[in-house]
């Protein structure tokens, strides 16, 4: 091993995680590999999606500015859906887009390809086209990495490489991917002009929409998502694969089935599909994270640690990805300036700084309450009957209000049910 | 002989080029951009050269956005890649580039060999290495399946239709190669971070000392339109075989082609 | 200008230019002159429609040597058109008549006609997912796969100048040795009624008897992609179908492990009736075909052999 091929850092992925991690370090002058499976970064990876411009603040101020973003977020949906009705609660915040706008609807393929550029700029070395195949261990310390014939060697590894990192598996820390910590997106990116989808969506210019969809899966527990971007609109669902399996259906199917309701049609009809992608997102946040983020030599972030959470009105992953390659990277800084000898724990210590991990322990149960079955189909459906109850008006004399609700309510669910639920909702929270 | 010139081209891949079912017409905006497939055939002939023996490989590419190529070219092992990005090969014909590329290699030096794949995976033309070699007054060997190089004299075993032959060339010579002459490397990490060590240089258009005349393209393009069939695209999915081929056979012989 | 030139190291192929050569004539009034390397043809091409022959005699039997000959001859008699043979050499020696004569060339034109006071080709490209349509500027050369035209008929005609020109082209620099025919097994896909395509999907080259058992009871020959004859060599050259090998027009196509690239698309594409059977359901030959099969070829094949020699076909 010369000299020449040992890196002070070597990370592997170039997502959102790896780049962020791989931007700070080299900005400080450090040498990074960042190495990266896909021909191009981001090739391999797909998002909802959207993302909160704090994270692209805390690599760099002003960064942002230069990202290949889509829209400003300015009016947030959540939709329940019943068989052919919905009951939508559209939230319109101005704030959300004053001064540095809160969120940006974002497409992964040109974005992650930009911000690789910008980390390659500050000095990084990108290698793309590469699969890391295993890390070189000695004396109980990650040393270096290979890929094919080739042995590279670092101070520090980041493993970078996505919600099944194969990488965090070689090194021990965590297991396969177990299905019930997963969910299975699909998602189609749909063709529109732009003032179209500022008229269905009531925007302006350069705002955007997003929304979560609850109901519609065909019962299958999961839901689905919808962005405005510039010139099209990202629709995905987000399902559990053995639930999805159980039920006898196909993502695909499911997917397709949602874009005819009523509710959703409208809002793409006339759009033509320009994309399709698929891919595993992290569905159990904190329980799913690997016992430990590190071992010596080696911090594992981004999805690749779990770091996605779902909280019931927004799902948040790009943001806690770029937050941990930063708070990396800080803390092989900080390593090197006071020679701690604990990477590890100082890393552990900046994702508890940044919030990070506390916000992952906040939403630690929030998965069990959009998972309860009855989320899926029943509670959606009893809300949109109730409504449909509220709204209708055909000369007859309804019912009493206060017994049409008991009414429809028995129809849908029993006390101890309620209970049971209202029991779980209130211990996850 | 020991100075290798590659010519490659950056070309759409044409497996993400769609057809617009409506109107025919062709849809490169998702499209990415590769080297063109044989061309990686004759990089990875010249850089073999170059790793027998005291031989320098360099390469020349004529596009509209050659920068984006260097470093895959520079991975694959050769020693510079020189570029011209101009907006004039966007409907340049073989007839532009062969000039562009002729008063390329007239500045940057002479070479020994120049090293051709047989012609480009976008249109297919197989006359740049001819007309260059005729531009430059060398001799040509066209669609070679091997060659060694003796001296200086090139050996090349041609593959025509129906016969091979050997041409032996003594002197500069152009050479386009079959892809079944080798098998291109995937670049491995440390041949792709090298690749961002080697050196690379733009040449500007301007710069060649080109007549005007030579970057007029012959041939103009009217249209494109893609060739669409129309087929009944009947698959059967079935879990079990035996009941797709019972219907598959049922369906064949209905339609009396069996 | 004035002329259509015709050239080809191959006499029938000469003839098939004929055909094309005499549509131009037509439209552009313009005499049609053919150069050949074989003085006995001659006489045949005049009454097969030539005005015009141009014989050369030379000290070469390597066909591509004559590009400065042929440039001169073409740029004396100030031709308009120039179609030459698209065979390798006959591309080879084009190419280097238009970089001497500084002119357009069109690779592979499917069609070569003069309207609108000009030179019109149309041709493939990206492996034969579009056409182009161009206009030439003159002098427009041409060059036109073999068989794209039938041979012109003999008319009896005995009216055409027929001169020989000599020339010695050999180079020092340059030698030609073993010249070797390459070994045909003598199939013609291109006039199989029926055709059993394998591909890719072929796990080994044992697994072929199957593929022959198929065939056999299919009455169909066999051809294959590009990488199962070039590069593993599990069948002979000349059973590659697709845009540089074999191009066929059977009424019956089945692919077995054929993914369905567009380069052994375009081969296929004039087939009555395309099956194939693929694992991968998104495999594009599906959307070639008129009818398939999703599943393992070595499922299906067995299966789809037995039915069919239970069937009485």
């Amino acid at each position: 091993m010369s000299d020449e091929e040992k890196f002070d850092a070597i990370v592997i992925g170039a997502g959102p995680a790896g780049t962020a991690c791989a931007y700070v370090l080299a900005k400080e002058g450090k040498s990074v590999l960042l190495i990266e499976r896909g021909a191009t970064p981001g090739e391999k990876n797909v998002t909802g999606g959207r993302l909160y411009t704090y994270s692209l603040e805390l690599v760099e101020k002003g960064l942002y500015e230069r990202a290949p973003l889509h829209k400003k977020v300015v009016r947030e949906k959540i939709m329940m859906l019943g068989k052919e009705s919905a009951i939508t609660i559209d939230y319109v915040d101005p704030t959300f887009v004053a001064d540095i706008p809160q969120s940006y609807t974002v497409l992964r393929a040109p974005f992650d390809e930009w911000f690789a550029s910008e980390a390659e700029a500050q000095g990084a070395m990108l290698a793309s086209g590469i699969l890391v195949e295993d890390l070189i261990e000695e004396n109980n310390k990650i040393v270096g990495v290979k890929a094919g014939e080739d042995e590279i060697y670092a101070d520090i590894i980041i493993a970078a490489d996505g919600v099944n990192s194969f990488i965090a598996q070689k090194a021990g820390l965590r297991e396969d991917i177990a299905a019930q910590a997963v969910g299975v997106s699909a998602k189609e990116v749909i063709e529109l002009p732009d003032n179209v989808i500022a008229d269905r969506f009531n925007l302006n210019n350069d705002e955007g929409a997003a929304g979560v969809i609850v109901g519609g899966m065909d019962g299958v527990t999961g839901g689905a998502f919808i962005y405005t971007n510039k010139d099209s609109i990202s629709l995905g669902v987000v399902l559990n694969p053995e639930d999805t399996a159980q039920h006898g259906k196909k993502i695909y199917d499911i997917l397709q089935d949602l874009k005819v309701h009523p509710s959703i049609y409208p809002l793409i009809k006339g759009g033509t599909t320009i994309e399709y992608g698929a891919h595993l997102v992290p569905e159990i946040g904190f329980h799913g994270m690997p016992d430990k983020l590190y071992k010596d030599g080696l911090l594992v972030i981004g999805d690749a640690a779990g770091m996605c959470i779902n909280t019931g009105t927004m799902i948040r992953g790009i943001d806690l990805a770029i937050v941990s390659g930063v708070a990396a990277a800080r803390a092989i800084l900080k390593n090197e300036e006071y020679a701690t000898g604990d990477v590890g724990q100082l890393y552990i210590d900046e994702l508890e700084n940044l919030k990070l991990l506390p916000t992952m322990r906040l939403y630690a149960n929030m998965h069990k309450i959009l998972s309860l079955p009855r989320m899926m189909e029943v509670y959606p459906s009893l809300a949109n009957e109730m409504m449909q109850f509220m709204f209708k008006v055909d000369g007859n004399l309804p019912e009493r209000a206060d017994k049409a609700m008991l009414h429809i309510l028995k129809k849908h669910v029993t006390f101890g049910q309620l209970i049971s639920d209202g029991w779980k909702g209130f211990k996850a929270l | 002989m020991n100075k290798i010139l590659v010519c490659y081209k950056w070309v759409l891949d044409e497996k993400d080029i769609k057809i617009n079912p409506e109107d025919l017409t062709v849809n490169t905006s998702r499209a990415k951009y590769k080297i063109s497939d044989y061309d990686k055939n004759a990089i990875e002939a010249g850089v073999l050269l170059s790793e027998a023996g005291d031989v320098t490989v360099d390469a020349v590419t004529f596009g509209v956005n050659t920068k984006q190529s260097v470093k895959d070219a520079l991975s694959r092992g050769l020693n510079k890649v020189y570029y011209i990005a101009d907006v004039t090969a966007e409907a340049a014909d073989s007839f532009v580039s062969s000039n562009v590329l002729a008063s390329a290699v007239n500045k940057i030096g002479s070479y020994d060999i120049i090293i051709c794949g047989e012609g480009s995976s976008d249109t297919y033309n197989q006359q740049v290495a001819p007309r260059l070699a005729t531009i430059l007054g060398i001799p040509t060997i066209t669609f070679v399946k091997e060659f060694t190089v003796d001296g200086n004299r090139v050996i090349a075993t041609r593959k025509l239709g129906d016969c091979t032959e050997v041409v032996t060339v003594t002197g500069p010579v152009v050479i386009s190669v079959l892809p079944e002459i080798n098998k291109p490397r995937i670049p491995s990490l440390k041949q792709v971070m090298a690749a961002a060590k080697k050196p690379s240089e733009e040449l500007k258009l301007t710069d060649l000392a080109i007549n005007p005349e030579c970057i007029k393209p012959k041939a103009q393009n009217l249209s494109t339109k893609g060739y669409v069939m129309n087929r009944k695209n009947i698959i059967y999915k079935e879990a079990n075989q035996a009941v797709n081929v019972a219907k598959l056979v049922e369906s064949i012989a209905q339609n009396g082609v069996c | 200008m004035q002329g259509i030139w015709l050239y080809s190291e191959d006499t029938t192929i000469i003839k098939q230019l004929l055909t094309v050569g005499k549509e131009l004539k037509m439209a552009m009034h313009q005499p049609i002159g053919v150069i050949t390397l074989c003085a006995d043809d001659a006489n045949a091409f005049i009454s097969a429609g030539a005005d015009k022959v141009c014989v050369i005699k030379g000290d070469s039997t390597w066909a591509e040597s004559y590009a400065d000959t042929i440039a001169d001859i073409l740029a004396k008699e100030e031709a308009s058109v120039f179609l030459s043979g698209g065979t390798m050499r006959g591309k080879d020696l084009a190419a280097k008549v238009a970089a001497k004569l500084q002119a357009a060339l069109v690779t592979d034109a499917q069609t070569v006609e003069f309207t609108d006071n000009t030179i019109k080709t149309t041709r493939l490209l990206y492996g034969g997912l579009a056409i182009a349509t161009d206009a030439v500027s003159l002098p427009a050369l041409v060059t036109v796969p073999p068989q794209t035209y039938s041979e012109a008929v003999a008319n009896g005609d005995t009216q055409g100048d027929i001169i020989t020109i000599e020339v010695s082209v050999n180079k020092e620099n340059i030698t030609i040795s073993n010249v070797c025919p390459i070994v045909k097994t003598g199939v013609n896909l291109s006039t199989a009624k029926r055709v059993v395509c394998v591909g890719r999907g072929l796990a080994k080259q044992e697994d072929l008897a199957m593929v022959e058992s198929l065939a056999e009871s299919l009455d169909a020959e066999i051809g294959c992609t590009r990488s199962i004859a070039e590069d593993y060599h599990w069948l002979s050259n000349d059973r590659y179908i697709g845009i540089s090998g074999q191009k066929v027009k059977p009424d019956l196509y089945l692919g077995l492990g054929v993914s369905g690239q567009v380069q052994h698309v375009v081969g296929i594409r004039d087939s009555k009736t395309i099956i194939a059977v693929d694992t991968n359901e998104k495999a594009p030959i599906f959307e070639a075909a008129d009818y398939g099969i999703v599943g393992d070829i070595n499922e299906v094949v067995p299966l789809l052999t037995k039915a069919l020699k239970t069937r009485y076909f």
